[in-house]
């Protein structure tokens, strides 16, 4: 895979250590956006995909809401929601929010101690030690949630 | 050696002015630390305690588990929390498309009604079933 020049014609990378203003596409979101992926860093795909994350998660509270309001029509709309709720397909759908909410989450402390200073200078080896815990917590979720049918 | 004011009183510039959003950025921050506690307390409990499939739990288990006092005031205080960090999180993807400063009035309105209605739908809701019990 080819790598795409950088702002200035140079080599992605090419004036790491040279002192000075920081080197970028350009001032704020790329024109492109902050959903396309391509030709960044990790951790411009780990803001994109927190953002990715949250907005789904945020589109989820407002499912579960509206699949709680089964709750207020009574036992009988509850007990054939757990029908569906327990299918295979649907558990699935359960194991796919903990990945979103696990990255959102562990994505986010490693934001938040970036962002105050506190372990400013380990963006990498945090992201990738947070997504070691993160799969590790997702594979003994998905295998208590597959485990429980 | 002398030295002369040349800058009224209190009007001195600050050295580290805090960048824009700060506020934000640490509301975002606080709101996503509490969720981290609060969150899993909700997910194990709703999922990872009752032995049923996918830990769901049924309609009376449901309203025994929300009127206990204790767990009506968690559910509560979750709810404030993942609404303000839900808002404070679109607002700043709405922001980044760099809308102009009506638009973003109109934006941070918005998110506080549609915040306002989501924390009052939720409220209901968990009050309605807690009285049920």
């Amino acid at each position: 895979m080819s790598e795409r020049p950088g702002p200035t014609g140079a080599a992605p990378g090419e004036h790491r250590d040279e002192r000075g203003p920081v080197l970028r596409k350009g001032v704020g979101v790329p024109t492109s956006g902050w959903f396309d992926p391509r030709g960044r860093a990790l951790g411009g795909f780990a803001f994109a995909a927190n953002r990715v994350t949250g907005l789904g998660l945020v589109f989820y509270l407002y499912l579960h809401l509206g699949v709680l309001s089964l709750l207020l029509r009574g036992e009988g709309s509850w007990s054939d929601f757990l029908r569906i709720a327990t299918s295979w397909a649907f558990l699935s759908l359960d194991v796919l929010l903990i990945l979103g909410i696990l990255y959102h989450g562990l994505n986010g402390i490693r934001v938040a101690l970036v962002g105050s200073g506190i372990v400013a200078d380990r963006q990498r080896a945090l992201w990738w030690s947070l997504g070691v815990i993160g799969t590790i917590a997702l594979v003994v979720s998905a295998s208590h949630i597959y485990g429980s049918r | 050696m002398a030295t002369i004011r040349t800058r009224p009183e209190g009007t001195a510039r600050r050295t580290s002015p805090r960048p824009p959003g700060g506020r934000s950025w640490t509301a975002t921050t606080l709101t996503g630390l509490g969720l981290l506690v609060l969150l899993a307390i909700h997910m194990v409990a709703n999922h990872f305690v009752v032995r049923s499939v996918g830990g769901l739990r049924s309609y009376h288990q449901i309203l025994e588990y929300i009127s206990n006092p204790a767990i009506f005031t968690i559910e509560a205080i979750f709810l404030l929390f993942v609404t303000v960090h839900a808002m404070l999180g679109v607002r700043g993807v709405l922001l980044d498309l760099d809308p102009s400063p009506r638009a973003q009035r109109w934006i941070d309105a918005a998110l506080v009604v549609l915040g306002l209605g989501t924390l009052a739908y939720g409220y209901l809701l968990i009050g309605t079933l807690a009285s049920r019990a």
